[in-house]
């Protein structure tokens, strides 16, 4: 029995240091395994890091812009700083006189931390100081495009397979030489180039479309082969760079119903939306028709009341303000927006004097106060005549004057540069309390 | 005695028309003020209050009658105002109307009109000989020029019964600090084909502090916006004739083989480029002309689609775009959709706008189509039946 005692007592040590031994086990475990775990973790999370630029999709569906794993806003403007007597033609990425440090300078003040220029210049060292010296001296990111041939003669050839090859190839030469550079955001491929889908610019076919007879699926099928397209090209700028998005340019929403299918890799969609004070149900009509988020990559007012013939800074600070006020409202976990939107970019920085009559070089000296285009939406001037209230050289930020300041036409802010300054300081998105309209 | 006389006669040229002019304009401070309960429009013939003249005449102004002593069943007093509309068309513009206005035919060119802060509503009687008579609508303000006045209200069609009946213009919320066109309403040849008799009585603006601003209710679907000629289910005007209007011929009591109903819409489009633009469409709006200027239209929310029924006169006519929405301006439609190109047939085909995942709650542009000379060189002759949101 006493044995039988002992036997039990031993056993009870032996179960007690078994014990002992296991909670030293699970101790020895939980010292050394769970951290080598945790390194482990640590270091594979590390050897994938994030890209430098990137989308993220908050549980509530929202979109947000993270750079540098910071959210991001784009406060954007387009540039194209031509100035007074010259065109479109003029290699501005090289003039001596380095315009973008005296806009980048005024940018910073205002607020503005990003640009958009359509396509980038031929030299590519020249590009490359501009997307630095905005960066390094003002923080202000490059948005880079590219016109996917949009504006070739005769007319863009998508399903072409000879024009296709050639102009990826020129858009991965162009992600190639400018991904490494800090002071890129982001890629925009094509601007409006679906408008030639419908015929309405730049029209182009295949001969399979030619054979279709109903003109509603020959739309279809060109919406398919251009969206098609350049879903190729962004799988390949993934595969070279996985560092910023791509997105999707695109005149207005018009069809992004095919996109969804042709296209479904591309990071963002960049509309050019020129709506008046509201985007009207742009949010919500993109998240029900291709749920992407959503940069306004052109939008604007201008400054010249067409039926009054005289400048008006308060009407373009007008509607500014107020389309500033929807896009803050539809930014990720906005109360009652749809938050899908990353940022705006307006049109556009600077007034460009060449751009009413394009074919006479003796009118670009001259800010024309001629309209060529008609929109309703900007109605405190549709009264004109023929309707006609768009005044395409009117379109600037600031303004120019032929007279020179630092080598340069000088820069003089419009109202709008202030009203937009004070917004981005402040956003107030509930306009109760302001003046209905414009003050005059 | 005789100064006595010429201090009289003095008394009686100047100061008399002197307060009587205090006097016109005593009920605007009322009014201003919040105190006067109601203004006077017009009640009887010759009354003191009455503030307003229907000295308007729009339209086929040949084709009004006016008796604005009639003794026939007044609502209240000895006279109500008796109009005969015939339709005739004297004008060739198929619609007519009468303004209230003050001064008389001021159009906007004059100083006048009352401020008339303060008022909620505007009501007035009405009845018509036989009941079944329909006003196209009713307005208040509206007039423009160099004094334009402050505030539109309109609210119709009105489908008149053939005893008095009270109907009312909500007002809460509108800016009444000038009004010239007191009243009006507006009716067409071909709401009243064989034209019509009514009258009006008693119409005032009131004061009515318990009154809440109206919203726009979710419509009821179906919503026509043309059913038949003279159906008072026909919600929008084809007003906004676009881009060469001078090529577009519009019969909207089209008789010959409609898809359903007594008539259809019969468009000719001759391509011959009148205004230069090559092209040319019609836009049907609440109210006629509003290309986003005033608010209006209507709350369709519950629509997800909207159909129609169209054909081509020979087949293969090519329209460019069929649309709902899509007017800018400060009053913007709320969302568009489109269809097109669409190749007609020479049968009745139905054709639907999707309208899924659409914003529908604000509508001015019920409908639209457009085309051009470039798809229709000889131009193009369709027909338009039966176009409603579902």
């Amino acid at each position: 029995m006493k044995l039988s005692s002992n036997k039990i007592k031993s056993h009870k040590d032996t179960r007690a240091q078994s014990h002992k031994d296991t909670r030293k086990r699970q101790h020895w475990c939980l010292c050394v395994f769970v951290p080598l775990v945790c390194l482990v973790f640590l270091l594979g999370m590390a050897s994938v890091p994030k890209p430098k630029v990137y989308i993220q999709k908050l549980k509530n569906g929202h979109f947000k812009l993270m750079v540098e794993r910071k959210p991001y806003i784009v406060k954007g403007v387009c540039y194209n700083p031509i100035p007074i007597g010259k065109n479109h033609e003029y290699d501005w990425w090289s003039d001596p006189n380095k315009p973008w440090l005296v806009d980048g300078k005024l940018m910073k003040e205002m607020g503005v931390n990003t640009i958009r220029v359509y396509q980038p210049g031929e030299d590519s060292e020249a590009v490359k100081r501009v997307i630095r010296d905005l960066y390094e001296q003002y923080g202000i990111r490059t948005i880079l495009g590219h016109w996917l041939g949009f504006w070739e003669y005769p007319c863009p050839l998508y399903g072409d397979q000879v024009f296709e090859d050639r102009i990826k190839k020129e858009v991965l030469d162009m992600v190639a030489t400018y991904k490494d550079e800090p002071g890129v955001l982001l890629w925009i491929l094509g601007n409006e180039n679906n408008f030639s889908c419908l015929g309405q610019v730049n029209p182009w076919s295949t001969d399979e479309i030619d054979k279709e007879p109903d003109p509603q699926k020959q739309k279809v099928m060109k919406a398919r082969t251009y969206y098609s397209y350049v879903g190729e090209i962004t799988q390949e700028i993934h595969k070279i760079d996985p560092d910023h998005p791509v997105a999707l340019g695109n005149g207005e929403l018009i069809g992004l119903e095919y996109a969804k299918d042709s296209c479904p890799d591309v990071d963002l969609v960049a509309c050019i939306i020129y709506r008046g004070k509201t985007f009207g149900n742009l949010f919500k009509s993109l998240k029900v028709t291709f749920d992407k988020p959503l940069l306004l990559s052109e939008f604007g007012a201008d400054a010249y009341d067409a039926y009054r013939k005289k400048e008006d800074q308060n009407m373009q600070a007008f509607f500014l303000e107020s389309q500033w006020r929807q896009i803050y409202g539809n930014l990720a976990n906005s109360e009652n927006g749809i938050g899908n939107c990353i940022g705006g970019i307006m049109f556009e920085w600077g007034d460009e004097w060449w751009k009413y009559n394009q074919s006479s070089p003796e009118t670009w000296s001259v800010q024309d106060k001629e309209s060529n285009w008609s929109n309703g939406s900007y109605y405190f001037d549709i009264q004109a005549a023929g309707n006609k209230n768009m005044n395409e050289e009117w379109f600037g930020i600031v303004a120019l004057s032929p007279e020179q300041e630092f080598g340069l036409d000088k820069r003089i802010p419009r109202k709008a540069y202030y009203v937009i300054r004070e917004f981005w300081k402040n956003p107030v998105l509930d306009d109760k309390g302001k003046k209905k309209g414009k003050s005059k | 005695m005789k100064k006595l006389l010429v201090a009289g006669l003095f008394a009686v040229c100047f100061l008399v028309p002197a307060f009587a002019q205090e006097q016109a304009s005593a009920p605007v401070k009322e009014a201003a003020s919040g105190e006067a309960k109601e203004f006077v429009v017009y009640t009887d013939k010759g009354a003191r209050d009455n503030h307003y003249i229907p000295s308007g005449w729009m339209g086929d102004y040949g084709d009004i009658k006016l008796n604005d002593q009639s003794t026939d069943n007044p609502h209240s007093g000895t006279t109500c105002m008796q109009f005969i509309y015939s339709a005739k068309k004297s004008q060739n513009q198929g619609w007519a109307g009468c303004y209230w206005q003050n001064p008389p035919n001021n159009w906007g060119s004059k100083k006048g009109g009352f401020d008339l802060t303060g008022m909620t509503k505007l009501t007035f009687w009405a009845r018509g000989a036989k009941g079944g008579e329909t006003l196209q609508k009713v307005i208040v303000g509206g007039i423009k020029g160099t004094y334009s006045d402050t505030a539109l209200v309109e609210t119709g069609p009105i489908e008149l019964t053939d005893t008095w009946k009270q109907y009312t213009v909500n007002l809460v919320g509108k800016d009444l600090s000038y009004i010239s066109g007191g009243f009006g309403w507006v009716s067409t040849a071909d709401l009243a084909p064989e034209g019509m008799t009514f009258y009006v009585d008693d119409v005032k603006f009131e004061a009515d502090p318990t009154l809440k601003p109206e919203s726009k209710k979710q419509e009821a679907m179906p919503f026509y916006v043309y059913a038949d000629r003279s159906s008072r289910n026909n919600h929008y005007i084809p007003s906004g004739w676009m881009g060469d209007f001078g090529d577009i011929k519009y019969d909207g009591g089209w008789k010959e083989d409609p898809y359903l109903g007594d008539t259809c819409i019969k468009i000719i489009y001759n391509g011959k480029g009148a205004q230069g633009a090559r092209w040319a469409g019609i836009f049907w709006q609440n109210p006629a002309n509003n290309w986003g200027t005033i608010d209006g239209g209507f709350d369709l929310s519950k629509a997800s689609k909207l159909t129609f029924w169209a054909r081509g006169d020979k087949g293969g006519e090519r329209i460019e775009e069929f649309k709902v929405g899509g007017i800018m301006g400060e009053f913007a439609d709320s969302d568009s959709s489109v269809i097109g190109p669409v190749v007609l047939n020479k049968e009745w085909t139905q054709y639907t706008i999707d309208l899924k995942g659409k914003d529908m709650s604000y509508i001015l542009g019920g409908f639209c189509w457009a085309t051009n000379i470039d798809v229709n060189p000889e131009g193009a002759t369709f027909y338009l039946d039966e176009i409603k949101f579902e």
